[in-house]
């Protein structure tokens, strides 16, 4: 699931931000792939949308890399279960 | 007088094309843009006819990433506002201190539509977090603002059909006051939602076939869509910088009915055009042509024509007075500033655009409406009236500019 989160994530990056998949990794930082708080608030929702969860408002200024939107993502997805 | 302020760059997009040399063309060969309303066909909407725009792919003039911020009238108002800004030759430097103001009558209606859509209609219980900045009424002055780098007075205003003139007033009224000496105006407009479309059926003013403002068989106004912009400058930075000059704005005049909510009044619109001349200095003998409101209703078309002999006397038999709404449709808060473009290629090229449609006068208009051919005619003076629902009206005058 974890990968699936992942690959869903680089792909609305790459898409976003103009970029290749290949050149996002999990710890690439929100900030150096240009990801503005709109931006991430944007792709957060995607996210959501696809998976049926909701991050909290004071999860989302946790989200810093790559890996914390996945992790995060993963974590609501657990705890549903 | 007041100093003129130089109109230096045109740019435009509408059902008649999607720069000002189509547009152009298309006004030139009298050829109406008007055609059975598409994209609603799973839909029980009984409007037949519109002017849309065709062959707009945004993809072409927009990145992906982008287009999520971007209501359709604001995509409208970034290409015709890139246009303007080509056409006048401007550079960053000369646009950090500028103006925009920008009209609209709908504003992001599009967006709001969807997302009550989703919340009401599919029962959905989140909308997308760019419903507030891309459906704000002001997000076209934003984008502009951003993407020309503008950062001097930048707003938008709204006062329905004649919100591009009302825009333009206020440029050029900036641009005399010294505060800016470059301003971008003009107004966008993307009305077709199955939601604004069911209200304007719900006012019966709409044609069941196209637009034939002036003549006795016209049925209604046809709606339109698309942007309009010009570039406003002051005489002497436009000369300094070795601008061409399109036409002149010599004088604007605003006002209002206080009467009716729907149902135009003569004197208010004759004040408008009477304040546009007094504002130029012009005498009505002095002008040859009105780009004329023409929207096609029962009420307008008398109305202002009564407006127009009450202003010019004798002198209105003289007039050309066409409609170009008959050709691009009633873009709603772009259609001053199409018809203003109309009016200053008019006057440079010294070609007067028809009324098309026309078969024969209505009852009270008895005006030349320069039917269904062009005419070639060198003008010197022309006015361009808007007359909003809401008995909302702006007038500009627009002069030839000696090449």
């Amino acid at each position: 699931m974890k990968e699936d989160i992942e690959q869903t994530l680089k792909e609305s990056i790459a898409r976003q931000k103009m970029l290749a998949v290949e050149e996002i990794s999990l710890d690439s930082s929100l900030e150096e792939l240009g990801v503005t708080s709109l931006d991430a608030i944007s792709l957060v929702f995607d996210i959501e949308d696809q998976y049926g969860v909701e991050v909290p408002n004071e999860e989302l200024k946790k989200l810093h890399t790559v890996r914390d939107i996945v992790e995060g993502v993963d974590q609501l997805l657990t705890a549903r279960a | 007088m007041m100093a003129p302020v130089a109109i230096t760059g045109l740019g435009c997009i509408s059902a008649l094309g999607n720069s000002v040399t189509e547009n152009w063309a298309a006004l030139t060969n009298g050829s109406s843009a008007i055609r059975p309303l598409s994209g609603f066909e799973e839909t029980d909407l009984k409007v037949a006819s519109a002017a849309q725009v065709q062959n707009f792919s945004p993809e072409a003039y927009f990145p992906p990433a982008r287009l999520g911020l971007l209501d359709r009238h604001s995509r409208f108002a970034l290409v015709a506002a890139r246009e303007a800004v080509e056409n006048a030759g401007l550079e960053a430097a000369h646009l950090v201190a500028s103006a925009a103001i920008i009209g609209t009558g709908c504003g992001g209606k599009e967006t709001d539509e969807v997302t009550y859509q989703k919340l009401y209609q599919a029962q959905k219980s989140r909308v997308h977090p760019f419903t507030i900045p891309r459906g704000m009424p002001s997000a076209a002055s934003s984008q502009v603002s951003m993407e020309l780098g503008i950062q001097g007075p930048c707003f938008t205003l709204s006062s329905a059909c004649a919100s591009s003139n009302h825009a333009v007033a206020q440029a050029v009224l900036m641009i005399r006051s010294g505060m800016v000496d470059v301003a971008i105006a003009g107004g966008a407009d993307a009305p077709f939602t199955y939601g604004l479309l069911k209200s304007w059926e719900a006012l019966r003013v709409l044609s069941p076939d196209t637009c034939r403002p002036f003549s006795a068989d016209r049925k209604g106004l046809v709606l339109g869509e698309g942007a309009g912009m010009v570039i406003l400058e002051s005489l002497d930075h436009a000369r300094r910088r070795g601008a061409v000059i399109h036409a002149l704005i010599s004088g604007i005049g605003m006002s209002a009915d206080a009467s009716h909510i729907t149902d135009p009044s003569p004197g208010g619109a004759a004040r408008a055009m009477r304040a546009a001349l007094d504002d130029a200095a012009l005498a009505p003998e002095d002008v040859t042509y009105i780009n004329a409101h023409g929207t096609g209703t029962r009420q307008n078309d008398p109305s202002e024509t009564a407006a127009i002999r009450e202003v010019f006397g004798d002198q209105a038999d003289k007039l050309l007075v066409s409609s170009t709404k008959s050709l691009h449709g009633h873009a709603l808060g772009a259609a001053g500033a199409i018809e203003l473009i109309a009016t200053a290629r008019a006057l440079a090229e010294g070609v007067i655009p028809p009324t098309a449609n026309f078969t024969s006068p209505g009852k009270n208009c008895d005006l030349n409406y320069v039917p269904n051919e062009p005419l070639e005619r060198k003008c010197e003076h022309a006015l361009s009236n808007s007359f909003a629902f809401g008995g909302l009206n702006a007038v500009l005058a627009v002069s030839r500019f000696p090449q």
